[in-house]
């Protein structure tokens, strides 16, 4: 099982990416992309592709756009062929901005950007501790998970969905992640809950065979126990809810 | 055909709302320009602007469908379009054209664009200049506010322009100064700089007539006249930013100075003092390193930004944060930076101060809540987009910040001890060596920033001087060095460009080898037309310097290029000690390197015993121990900072670990901890104290104060006790009067004292001098402003296990302790600027105790007596206690029957210093007697898990509800 993990051009959280993915047994590696446009052959080594989180061109032009045009540019026959495989694609943070604008997720419609991801609703960063409740347990990401307790820290992560298409979203299922309150209820777009005003509190995407998925919140950010806000008064065992993201990408190749 | 291209959010985005809220006007929109040199045909347009939006979010404006689209949103009459001045740092423009490049190939090869914000509003003209006033700074953007009806003509007529840097076509001919002149003309030419042809002079130089006579002096022995370059490179070389010549001055009797005597000094006697040193690195590298376990150094730098964050806040603060990284960066053979802290000394955002650097209401100093928002927000992207996480900072008000903000940022870093098996903190730029520029280009952007910034800001304070960050260039170039070239050992020496540019950079590193050779026409510039001394001192950011083996050369320069870097050749270093500069082989410089670094006159300063300024006693407003206890809550320096924790990125590198807001009520903590490696559960503990407030009254008590509360607070967090290094930073005023030396030297004494009292070595430092303002005010009055001397100390130090790291959340039926003794202590205290204070004294630091106090915190924390714990601070004990029942969200009883000879409010408000608020478990009490002897400690009450604080006297009972308390506390500041 080997993981590809992608960066340069201020994508910047591929250290810890990858540290998740070795944990639960993956092999992997972080390629700079320029080096995967020299050689996309390489993708045939690997099982999973993650973008991690991160700045890529400084969120200039709309978060993730700069990067998902030079995708488009130099690789993007290569991604498409590579998530129609049996193979798990997954996008964290910026990667998710980078998947939602080179349209691999919803992808109902095979056209480029379907949904974009516009700034919050606070109109600023929001680095915080959400709730979110699994709604689409078909995805290989997110079986048998029912609520994460992960990190958000992002300016632009306000889902933008065109009436039809949310339509659709929902009839085929394919919203990954949903944020919800204390009382483990739909959010209803209230802050902090939601931190950002997505729509239906939407935090995760998926394509229609659940194995690309484009999320927000950060599951290497809750790894261990440690990560969690105040884990000195849990008791929690070795791992946060972030783990059992990456341990389903095992299972899955299992 | 078009020169624009225009994009429009569909929905209400953030920005808007937040202006529509603030300007209370909801027909508000706010357009993406881009404005190009040349005119697009229509393919091109459609392409380009297909790649710069987002059809799902975006509407493209067209000359079809501007009116159209516009007017569905309001009747809008008026516009104000903001873009760059020519030549500052456009960081969307450079995507976009990026992005082109990549796109669209040779198709579309030479062409120049600016990104512009145009702010459309339907409302009165008044309200659209407001706005301008608060969205732009005159300084590095062009505002032009025009009706509407022009903006729509303009977009017809494609009269939207882009202003290129206009800089003339000049043919540089070596320029030799003669210095042979009055005394009168040579300090002209320290003051404003040296004299062009047409007798305009290039901005100060920050050199003081005794320095131009050693110049002078030097070049009548060498028998030639200087030339521009080489009095440029002077000036910057021995600017007090980079030679620091107070700290190193004699000073009254202290010979050597107060660097050498109090803080190297302290080190050097702590080093002699205990066996087992773990400092790695002191003093000279660009950061100080300690030893962080048997495999990895880590490294803290921190520096001040003030004269740029007053100028331009957010590009002061964001160039302050990324200059610091690159400390880092070139610490040792390169530290990849693992954390970001910071801390600002502003003034009040909700006033206005009116205050001008020239007469008659001319040159006016920004708005304190602009400065503020700015500081806030630059750190923030600089932070943010680096991938560093930001978790430790604080910030300060007080109105003598007015002039001047201080900005402190700092870094923390880590590297391994050896890299192919060599030592990585040692560094050594061979003779033979080429020298590499690798990173941004140079343009005219911080021409004089070293000089200037040990200058007082007045009207002569030059406009170049402002740079802007542009950190993904910086994170891309980081990210080479860190990950490729660092452990591959393919250069033999690194530093950053910062202060003075290359001509500090090349100077300082040339050390290692005895000189250099440059070639000044071989570095890449962003535009044609600057002179060969600009291009030496620019201080253009996102570069770094490298001493690379020839035989490598080729190959570092591959792989910068191949991760979209720039990396250029741009001289060597040689044996000889000898500074050369080349310029189309003409030799503009030819210094002896001793000359160079040692040849500036050495200072001899006297001090004199200030005139204290007692506060006067202020008679306490009546009002119940509830009610105060609100007041300090929502007072500015003590209210939640919260809403800056959650907008810089604190999780980022999956290391954070005691996260800057704490508990479930969420207190903004005083100290934070990361744990750098994931093979290692050894963490790092950071924390920063400074007491301006403190510093009139007693200069020597402050600096104890300071180091006491920063020291303290990583004790609390659960640190080594021997593991704990700390950083000075010393912002100053007026460092020519003798009154404020004596303060200085006061200051760097108790430094010297209380570091080696609690034996916690000064790694690093930096000081800053001349924190004045001189100006008018709104009449036409000449004033000068002066912060209060200030000194930030920074601590860093490792927690040894996961399991020592403390939490400030108490439980159900714990005792509530203070550890350490309460003294009547209010004065200067937030207590006493709110709610008055009879008779008092400042706080005073008893190390010995103290330490008593830490060691054995320490020890019951290892055994697990220690439930949660906080440290004491300002606003005293009450607001400690405060901050305990808002994390938990759980109520405590607080008993005032109180044994000694204090009143109520000086037990529960005086800052005496060194005290820790502690809960133990009941069945603990017995091992905590055990370690803690009967004085040291006062059992105050417990936590009863209700909902309310109660404080019992021997008459009544005060109570107060935690949700209201939490409420107070988290209080937005007014004016931000």
């Amino acid at each position: 099982m080997n993981v590809l993990v992608l960066s340069g051009y201020g994508i910047n959280c591929e250290n810890e990416t990858l540290h998740a993915f070795e944990v639960v047994g993956f092999k992997g590696k972080i390629i700079h992309i320029n080096d995967l446009i020299q050689n996309p052959k390489q993708l045939n080594n690997y099982q999973v592709f993650a973008i991690p989180g991160g700045f890529s061109y400084g969120d200039d032009t709309g978060s993730g756009n700069a990067m998902a045009k030079k995708i488009m540019t130099n690789l993007y026959d290569q991604l498409i062929d590579f998530s129609l495989k049996d193979k798990l694609v997954i996008g964290i943070c910026n990667g998710c901005q980078i998947l939602i604008n080179l349209g691999l997720v919803p992808s109902l419609n095979k056209k480029d950007a379907e949904v974009a991801l516009i700034e919050n609703k606070s109109g600023s960063y929001e680095c915080r501790w959400v709730d979110v409740k699994v709604s689409n347990n078909k995805s290989p990401w997110l079986k048998n998970i029912s609520t994460l307790s992960l990190p958000v820290a992002h300016q632009e992560g306000q889902f933008m969905i065109p009436i039809n298409l949310l339509k659709s979203i929902k009839a085929n299922n394919l919203i990954g992640l949903q944020y919800i309150n204390h009382h483990k209820k739909l959010a209803k777009g209230q802050f902090p809950f939601n931190p950002n005003g997505s729509k239906d509190d939407i935090a995760a995407l998926t394509n229609q065979n659940g194995n690309v998925l484009a999320m927000m919140p950060h599951p290497e950010r809750a790894f261990y126990h440690y990560h969690i806000p105040n884990w000195q008064s849990k008791t929690i065992k070795k791992f946060g809810d972030g783990y059992k993201i990456f341990m389903n990408a095992k299972k899955f190749f299992a | 055909m078009t020169n624009t291209i225009q994009i429009l959010s569909i929905e209400k985005t953030g920005k808007e709302s937040s202006l529509q809220k603030e300007y209370n006007n909801k027909s508000i929109k706010i357009i993406d320009g881009y404005f190009f040199s040349t005119n697009l045909d229509d393919q091109k347009f459609t392409k380009i602007s297909k790649l710069i939006s987002n059809d799902v979010s975006q509407t493209i404006l067209t000359k079809k469908n501007v009116n159209k689209v516009l007017s569905s949103y309001s009747n809008f009459n008026w516009v104000v379009e903001i873009k760059f001045l020519p030549g500052v740092t456009d960081n969307i423009a450079t995507t976009v054209k990026e992005i082109i490049k990549d796109n669209l190939k040779s198709s579309f090869k030479s062409f120049e664009l600016g990104s512009t914000k145009i702010i459309l509003i339907k409302g009165r003209k008044e309200d659209i200049t407001k706005i301008s006033k608060n969205e732009a700074n005159p300084l590095i953007q062009t505002i032009k506010i025009y009706p509407f009806k022009k903006y729509l003509n303009n977009f017809k007529k494609n009269q939207f322009k882009i202003e290129k840097v206009k800089l003339p076509k000049k043919k540089y001919s070596k320029k030799e100064i003669n210095l042979n002149i009055s005394d009168h003309q040579l300090s002209l030419i320290g003051k404003l700089g040296i004299e062009e042809n047409d007798k305009s002079r290039r901005g100060t130089l920050g050199l003081d007539l005794e320095s131009l006579k050693a110049i002078r002096n030097y070049f009548s022995t060498i028998k030639r006249k200087p030339t521009d370059v080489e009095i440029e490179t002077l000036a910057q070389t021995w600017s007090e930013h980079c030679k620091h010549k107070i700290f190193s001055a004699k000073i009254d009797d202290i010979h050597e100075g107060i660097f050498k005597k109090y803080i190297k000094g302290a080190t050097e006697k702590i080093i002699q003092l205990r066996k087992d040193n773990f400092c790695v690195s002191l003093f000279t590298d660009n950061a100080g390193g300690i030893e962080f376990n048997k495999d990895w150094i880590i490294c803290h730098k921190v520096e001040t930004h003030n004269t740029p964050s007053a100028l331009d806040p957010f590009g002061g603060a964001i160039t302050g944060i990324v200059g610091v990284n690159r400390d880092c960066l070139g610490f040792g053979k390169g530290a990849k930076p693992i954390a970001n802290t910071y801390a600002y000394y502003l003034a009040d955002p909700n006033k206005n101060y009116q205050l001008y650097r020239q007469k008659n209401n001319k040159d006016p100093m920004l708005p304190a809540n602009f400065i503020a928002k700015g500081i806030i927000s630059g750190v923030r992207v600089g932070g943010n987009c680096s991938g560093i996480p930001t978790p430790q900072g604080n910030v300060y008000f007080d109105d003598r910040f007015a002039g001047k903000p201080l900005v402190f940022c700092g870094t923390v870093g880590i590297i391994p001890k050896k890299i192919k098996g060599k030592l990585s903190h040692k560094k050594k730029a061979n003779p033979g060596d080429i020298i590499l520029m690798a990173g941004g280009r140079v343009g005219k952007d911080g021409i004089h920033g070293a000089t200037f910034s040990s200058e007082e800001l007045d009207p002569n304070s030059p406009v170049s001087a402002v740079q802007i960050g542009d950190p993904i260039t910086q994170k891309k170039m980081s990210d080479v060095i860190i990950r490729e070239l660092r452990d591959e050992n393919l250069y033999s020496s690194i530093t950053d460009n910062g202060a003075g540019g290359l001509s500090s950079s090349i100077g300082e590193m040339a050390k290692e080898s005895g000189g250099f050779i440059v070639n000044l026409e071989k570095i890449p510039l962003k535009y044609n037309g600057l002179y060969p001394w600009e291009i030496w001192v620019s201080e253009s950011q996102e570069r770094m310097t490298l001493a690379v083996p020839p035989k490598n050369v080729k190959k570092v320069i591959k792989r910068f290029n191949s991760r979209g870097v720039e990396a250029t050749i741009i001289g060597k270093f040689i044996k000889k000690e000898k500074a050369i500069v080349k310029y189309n082989k003409t030799e503009i410089l030819n210094l002896d390197m001793e000359f160079l670094h040692e040849g500036y006159p050495k200072l001899n300063l006297k001090t004199s015993f200030p005139k204290i300024k007692k506060e006067k006693k202020k008679i306490i407003k009546k009002s119940s121990l509830i009610d105060k206890l609100h007041k300090l809550l929502s007072s500015p320096n003590i209210v939640s900072k919260e809403f800056i924790a959650t907008q810089y990125d604190h999780e980022v590198q999956a290391t954070s670990i005691i996260k800057p807001l704490q508990g479930e009520g969420r207190v903004f903590g005083n100290a934070t901890a990361i744990k750098p490696l994931f093979d290692d559960e050894k963490s790092i503990a950071l924390s920063q104290a400074a007491y301006p407030q403190y510093a009139e009254t007693n200069p020597y008590d402050m600096a104890g104060c300071s180091i006491d509360t920063a020291y303290k607070n990583l004790i609390v967090s659960g640190a080594n006790l021997k593991k704990i290094a700390i950083l000075d930073n010393f912002c100053w005023c007026s460092s020519d009067e003798p009154d404020r030396l004596y303060q200085l030297k006061e200051a760097a004494k108790a430094c010297y004292d209380y570091a080696v009292a609690y034996q916690t070595p000064f790694i690093s430092g930096k000081d800053s001098m001349f924190n004045d303002f001189k100006g008018f005010d709104k009449t036409g009055k000449s004033v000068k402003i002066s912060i209060p001397p200030t000194l930030l100390i920074s601590s860093i130090g490792v927690v040894d296990k996961i399991s020592h790291l403390t939490k400030i959340t108490p439980d159900d039926d714990d005792i509530l302790l203070v550890l350490g003794a309460t003294r009547n202590e209010l004065q200067d205290s937030v207590y006493s600027k709110i709610i008055g204070y009879e008779k008092s004294k400042n706080p005073v630091v008893n190390s010995k105790n103290a330490l008593r106090t830490y060691k054995n915190f320490e020890k019951a924390n290892k055994l697990r007596i220690i439930n949660s714990a906080i440290g004491i601070d300002l606003g005293g004990l009450g607001i400690a206690v405060t901050k305990m029942a808002i994390a938990s969200k759980k109520g405590l009883t607080i008993d005032l029957k109180l044994k000694n000879q204090i009143s109520v409010d000086q037990f529960l408000f005086s800052e005496t210093q060194s005290r820790i608020l502690v809960s133990i478990k009941k069945n603990k009490l017995a091992n905590f007697k055990k370690i803690f002897k009967a004085s040291d400690y006062t059992i105050i009450g417990k936590c009863t898990g209700s909902d309310v604080i109660e404080f019992k006297d021997n008459k009544k009972i005060m109570r107060g509800k935690i949700s209201d308390f939490a409420k107070s506390y988290k209080q937005n500041i007014r004016g931000l």
